[in-house]
Parts: C-alpha cells; sequence; structure tokens
C-alpha cells in the first residue's frame, strides 16, 4: 500500500504539466520569429506577401537590393517579402530631420490566405508613423507588431483611412503576447535603439543577407467612391499628405548623427 | 574469504522494508525516463492559430518541410501582373510556390497528407504545394480571421415571444418574422454573406537604452572655513513689509465633460422612400428579381458567397424552406439543381436571400445588401418583419434603406455599436408575392 501510495503521488506529480506559455518575444533578434513559423510547414515558405509600407509625407523609403539601398522612393511602396526574410529599410528626408535616416527593419511572420488576384489589393500595411520615426532618431527602440484582427472581438470604431489602429504596450509587457492576444500577428516592424557606424552599415550582415523580394507598383491615384456606385475598384487610395500641423522637432539631426537602425 | 561470507550473510539479512524502497526509487526512476511524446503527422489534436499564439506553439510538430519546388514561381506571378517589374533576387536560388493551397479546392490531397509518416520513421517527404493546408487542430474554415460575415442566424436561435418581443438576435443575424393566418409567429433566416476585408492593428513598445548612462559621486572633500574676525553686526534701520496676496490664483476645474449615451431608448425612423434603380448589376439574378431560382444563376450566386466556400461547403447558400430539405442549393464544385418542395395546402412560407454587391472590400469602401423575400407558402402571411443586426465592422450608411413594397424602417443600436435595421411591411403578402430590400453598408 505504501508503495503503491507514492507511485501514485509520484505519477500525480508528474501529470502537472507546465502551463502554456509562448515560445516567441517580441524581443528575440530579428528572423527567429519568421525561421521558426516556417519550421512548423505549411504555405508560408517560399510564398513572396504583399506588403505596403506607409511613410509620412515626403519621406523616402530604400529597400535593401544586394546589400545596397535602392533608389529612394516616395512612399507608398508595396512589394512581395518573403516570410521570414528581414528586410533592411532606409528611410530619408524625414520632416523638419531631413538629414537623418533611420534604418527600420520589417519580419513577416505569417501570411495572408488572399482569394485570387486580390493579393495586391490586401497587402499587409506597415505603417512608419512620424512618431515612431522621431522616437527613433531620439535614441528609443520601438517595436510595431503588426497583427490581423478577429473579426469576432473586432473593435467598434471607424477606422481612421489614415493611420489603422495601435496599442501600446508598456514597457516589461511583451508586445508580441499582446498582439497575439487581440489577432493573429503578421509582421514586426523594429526601428531605433542604435547608431550603426560606418563599417556595419557596409556589412552583409546589416541587410540580414538581403532576402528577395516582387517590387509592386503602389495603387494608382484613385477618386472617392461616389454614391451611385460601391464598386470596390479604385475606391481605396495611397493615404494622402498629411497636414502640415506637426510639432517641430526639439532637434536637429546631422547626417552622421542621425543614422539609426 | 571470512569478508565474503559476512558480506552474503548481511546481504541476505536486508530487512524486508529496505526492498520496497529499492524497488519504489527504482520504479520511480523508471518512471520519471518518459519518452517525448509521439507526434503524428497527421494528429489534429494540437490547437493552434496561424499566428505565434501560445497553443500553436506548445504542441506544433517541427517538422521541417523542404521549400516547394513547383513552378511557376508565385513572384513570377505577382509580378507578372505588372510587367514591368520582376523579382529583385539578391539570393542565388529563389523559393517557389506553384500554387495558393489555402485557395485550392482539391480535397483528395488533404487524406493524402494524412498518411504522411513520422518524423522519426524517416526523412520526411517534401510539403505538397498543391494541397490544401489548415493549421493541425483547426478545421477547413482557414482563415476565418480575415472574413467578414454577415448573416443567417447565428448562436442561439432566433424567436419571437407573444408579446411580439425578439430574443436571441444577436450580431450578424439577419431574420424575417412573420404571422400566420391562425396567429402562429414565425421565424425565418437568410444565408450568410461572407465578404473578405481583413483589417489590421498594430502593437507598439517603445523601450529606451539606459546602460550608458552613469552617476558619478562627489570625491572631494568640503572643508569649512572658520571666521577669524567677528564683523560688527549692525542694526536694521528699515523694515520691508511683505504683502500678503490679495487674490488666490487656482486651477479652473474641468466645467465641460464629453459623454457617450448608452443604447436607451435611442431609435430613428426613417420615412419611406422610393425605391430606385430598379436592379442593379449584382442583382440581376432570377431569385433577385422574380423570386425564381434558377440554374443559371448559381454561379454567380456562388460567387457572391465565394468567401464562404473557400473554407467550408457547409457554410454555403443555403435557401431553407421551412427548416425542411433545401429548395434551393448553391454549391461551388457542381452545376446546380433546382428542388422544390411539394407543401401541403395551408402551409406558410417565407424565403429569404441576401446579397452582398462585393466579395472584397478594404475599410472605408462601401458595400450594398440586398434582401430578397418571397411568400412561397400556400398561404397569406402577414406583419412580415426583416432584422438585420449588422456585424461591427459594418456600418449603416444612413437614409439609403429602400423596399419594393411599403415598408417603414427604423434603426436601434446594437450591442455591436452597430445598428439592427429594421424593416416593417405594411401590407401582408399573398401567395408567390415578394420584395426587396436594399440598403448600404460601410466597412468599418
Amino acid at each position: 500500500m505504501f508503495l503503491l501510495g507514492w507511485l501514485g503521488a509520484a505519477a500525480s506529480l508528474f501529470a502537472q504539466q507546465p502551463p502554456v506559455h509562448y515560445l516567441h518575444h517580441g524581443v528575440m533578434p530579428p528572423g527567429a520569429i519568421g525561421s521558426q513559423q516556417l519550421q512548423r510547414g505549411g504555405p508560408l515558405s517560399g510564398y513572396y506577401q504583399p506588403v505596403e509600407i506607409k511613410a509620412p509625407s515626403g519621406a523616402l523609403v530604400s529597400l535593401a537590393v544586394a546589400n545596397q539601398f535602392d533608389e529612394p522612393q516616395a512612399a507608398p511602396r508595396k512589394a512581395g517579402f518573403l516570410i521570414a526574410g528581414v528586410y533592411r529599410l532606409r528611410v530619408t528626408n524625414i520632416r523638419l530631420d531631413e538629414g537623418a535616416e533611420v534604418f527600420p527593419t520589417i519580419e513577416i511572420i505569417d501570411r495572408l490566405y488572399t482569394p485570387i488576384g486580390q493579393e495586391r489589393r490586401f497587402a499587409i500595411p506597415i505603417e512608419l508613423t512620424e512618431d515612431d520615426l522621431k522616437l527613433a532618431l531620439g535614441g528609443k527602440f520601438v517595436t510595431r507588431v503588426i497583427y490581423l484582427e478577429d473579426p469576432e472581438n473586432a473593435l467598434p470604431v471607424k477606422e481612421d483611412l489614415q493611420t489603422q489602429n495601435w496599442f501600446e504596450a508598456v514597457p516589461g509587457q511583451d508586445p508580441l503576447a499582446v498582439a497575439d492576444s487581440l489577432g493573429r500577428p503578421v509582421a514586426i516592424l523594429r526601428m531605433g535603439g542604435r547608431l550603426p557606424d560606418s563599417a556595419e552599415a557596409a556589412n552583409a550582415s546589416f541587410f540580414f543577407g538581403s532576402p528577395p523580394f516582387v517590387p509592386l507598383a503602389a495603387d494608382p491615384a484613385t477618386f472617392p467612391p461616389t454614391k451611385e456606385s460601391s464598386s470596390p475598384s479604385g475606391v481605396l487610395s495611397a493615404p494622402p499628405d498629411k497636414p502640415a500641423d506637426i510639432p517641430p522637432a526639439s532637434r536637429r539631426h546631422s547626417a552622421n548623427e542621425g543614422r539609426r537602425s | 574469504m571470512k569478508a565474503v561470507v559476512r558480506l552474503e550473510s548481511k546481504s541476505r539479512g536486508w530487512p524486508d522494508p529496505w526492498q520496497f524502497v529499492v524497488v519504489a526509487i527504482c520504479t520511480l526512476i523508471l518512471c520519471s525516463c518518459r519518452s517525448a511524446p509521439q507526434q503524428s503527422c497527421s494528429s489534429d489534436a494540437t490547437p493552434a492559430r496561424g499566428g505565434v499564439s501560445a497553443t500553436s506553439f506548445a504542441g506544433a510538430a517541427a517538422v521541417s518541410r523542404a521549400a516547394p519546388a513547383a513552378a511557376p514561381s508565385q513572384g513570377a506571378a505577382l509580378a507578372a501582373m505588372n510587367p514591368n517589374e520582376a523579382v529583385v533576387a539578391a539570393s542565388a536560388t529563389e523559393p517557389v510556390l506553384a500554387n495558393d493551397p489555402a485557395i485550392a479546392s482539391d480535397e483528395q490531397s488533404v487524406e493524402s497528407r494524412t498518411d504522411l509518416p513520422c518524423p522519426d520513421q524517416g526523412v520526411p517527404p517534401p510539403y505538397q504545394a498543391q494541397s490544401p493546408w489548415s493549421p493541425p487542430g483547426l478545421e477547413r474554415p482557414w482563415p476565418t480571421d480575415e472574413y467578414l460575415r454577415d448573416g443567417g442566424d447565428k448562436g442561439l436561435p432566433v424567436a419571437v415571444t407573444k408579446n411580439s418581443e425578439v430574443l436571441g438576435l444577436e450580431m450578424e443575424d439577419t431574420v424575417a418574422k412573420f404571422e400566420t393566418v391562425d396567429g402562429h409567429r414565425m421565424v425565418e433566416p437568410s444565408n450568410k454573406v461572407h465578404i473578405y476585408s481583413p483589417r489590421f492593428g498594430a502593437v507598439r513598445q517603445v523601450v529606451g537604452v539606459m546602460s550608458n548612462e552613469e552617476r558619478q559621486k562627489a570625491t572631494g572633500v568640503h572643508e569649512p572655513v572658520r571666521v577669524e574676525t567677528p564683523e560688527k553686526l549692525q542694526i536694521v534701520a528699515g523694515a520691508k513689509q511683505n504683502f500678503q496676496p490679495v487674490h488666490g490664483v487656482g486651477a479652473s476645474p474641468a466645467v465641460a465633460f464629453r459623454t457617450k449615451q448608452g443604447d436607451g431608448a435611442l431609435s430613428g425612423s426613417i420615412g419611406p422612400r422610393g425605391f430606385q434603380d430598379r436592379f442593379k448589376t449584382y442583382e440581376n439574378l432570377s431569385i433577385i428579381r422574380q423570386g425564381l431560382i434558377e440554374g443559371s444563376d448559381m454561379a454567380m450566386l456562388a460567387r457572391g458567397s465565394n468567401a464562404a466556400i473557400a473554407w467550408s461547403n457547409t457554410e454555403s447558400v443555403h435557401v431553407v424552406l421551412d427548416h425542411q430539405s433545401a429548395a434551393a442549393e448553391v454549391k461551388y464544385d457542381q452545376s446546380m439543381l433546382l428542388y422544390t418542395v411539394s407543401s401541403p395546402p395551408g402551409k406558410p412560407r417565407l424565403q429569404l436571400v441576401k446579397v452582398a454587391s462585393t466579395a472584397f472590400a478594404k475599410p472605408g469602401e462601401e458595400v450594398d445588401f440586398t434582401l430578397r423575400f418571397d411568400n412561397v407558402g400556400t398561404e397569406t402571411i402577414g406583419n412580415i418583419v426583416l432584422l438585420d443586426s449588422l456585424n461591427t465592422r459594418l456600418e449603416y450608411v444612413p437614409d439609403t434603406a429602400q423596399c419594393s413594397v411599403d415598408a417603414q424602417f427604423s434603426t436601434q443600436p446594437n450591442e455591436g455599436d452597430s445598428v439592427v435595421l429594421r424593416c416593417e411591411l405594411t401590407n401582408p403578402l399573398e401567395p408567390g408575392q415578394g420584395g426587396i430590400v436594399r440598403f448600404r453598408c460601410r466597412v468599418r
């Protein structure tokens, strides 16, 4: 009886499995989460997920091609990014910080299953807000986890077509876990935090190998929907210019001073 | 030799409880050496989501599959949309994906996928790009989080009390309630309408780098200097009088508060309007124009509910007459037949079909919805009220409701910060009569 009781207690002890925990955290290095996503299998590997990169008015965005940045283009830019690829950007000509540069990274960790023919139209929006760029220039490290909202728990708000809904995760909170509670995380945007020196900026690791991408044409200029027709074609357009009532920055950055990764 | 003999004799003399203890410890050690749980390649026991949810990673089998090697590449397909674009490939090899497996409709490959061997049985076969894929633990409705649904009767069935109070009307529900000649109250739901409309949000976190900050303590020694020569104190000849403040300056409290009015008795009444534009393009269906189901309309009707078919055939549009076998059924994979129901005399029935003007919509765009109602029974029905509780992400555009027959429209807030659109028909419907209700919504 003593032996049976002991074994029963031991069995119950082993039966207590640890609680479900997150294996991924927002502080993981770029590319780690996407790589583990690929190991799960499924139609993720090799899929070019269309992404739309939005930036404040006037800002220029460059993508990394063969460890070099391509010609700066005005936002929004559309491109097809691979899952788990880490794409280095260069954002220049930021309002009131024209000489400064920010080098964000975009990591796609999941894809959309858009109906055939609608892939380009329903791209994942990656927003480089002016606030985030200012924070990055100020030495802060900004992490933005973009998630697909759960329609069952959608916020009853009218989405501002200029900016998407976003929440603030306080320090100590995992932004990936917060985004997972709100929907399905699909991409991670990181920027700021440190200054890449000239030697590092020329290194291939700075570009994360310059993964391939498919450049896509941005949406053409469209017109607002008429009252008589609700055809979806060409209703949404690229975000128009933001108003010019942005408060001035506290200081200006030189070209060398403002290089932020 | 003597020592050996003593040892053997001592070993024979162990008390019985020690033997039990040794056996128990060995058993405990053996029980603790558990092997890794077998991960079946076809197991669906692990609940998972497409994202990085905890449950998905807790039990997901880490089976590495090679990149699909079918052609043509999806990158080339994307680039083909714009002939001036090309794949910018910095690496030597370009991963390719032939078809979008989530959209593929080959169901046989699902079962073939369940035959995949486990990783411990050898090298896993490469991933079959042609087979439809869904995360382990999830059924084929995948991914449901990219679609917006409206219509049908979700959750608890809608019921009408004797006081004509509607119970169980939840968001996304679209039903019609009516009364028969003998006073019975009946409810008929519509079909579901699915619109591809993903909406995105973001979670931001801002952290600062504090590693380079360092506080330095003062290293000097404070040495006071004593006064060697006393100074002569002078008497103050004059004194200044401090004036006390006459008025106190205080912060003014907020005098205005913004409030948000709850649901309460808010309701808007919309007067009857003329029915304009008799039929729109997406309404060019026999079931909408005449209330008759024709086989030639099935393709159009199926396209309108393409989203539903994308994840489940059971979710496709069904036209059900009085909860009997389907009067008309829209299938995705085969041409449709017209089914009729032979009804005995005196059977009240109402047919309610809902269609949307588009299957894809982005936030900010407007979508037209059309409800076709028909008295397909054999007796007159009256007090017909169409109720549509709009989804959270659908915002009713005011003054856009139209009805082909005399009706009274009204709206009432629902729990999703949207509205319940109520269309009350003024006159009863004779057998064979019907009408159309049309309204416009803006996608949030």
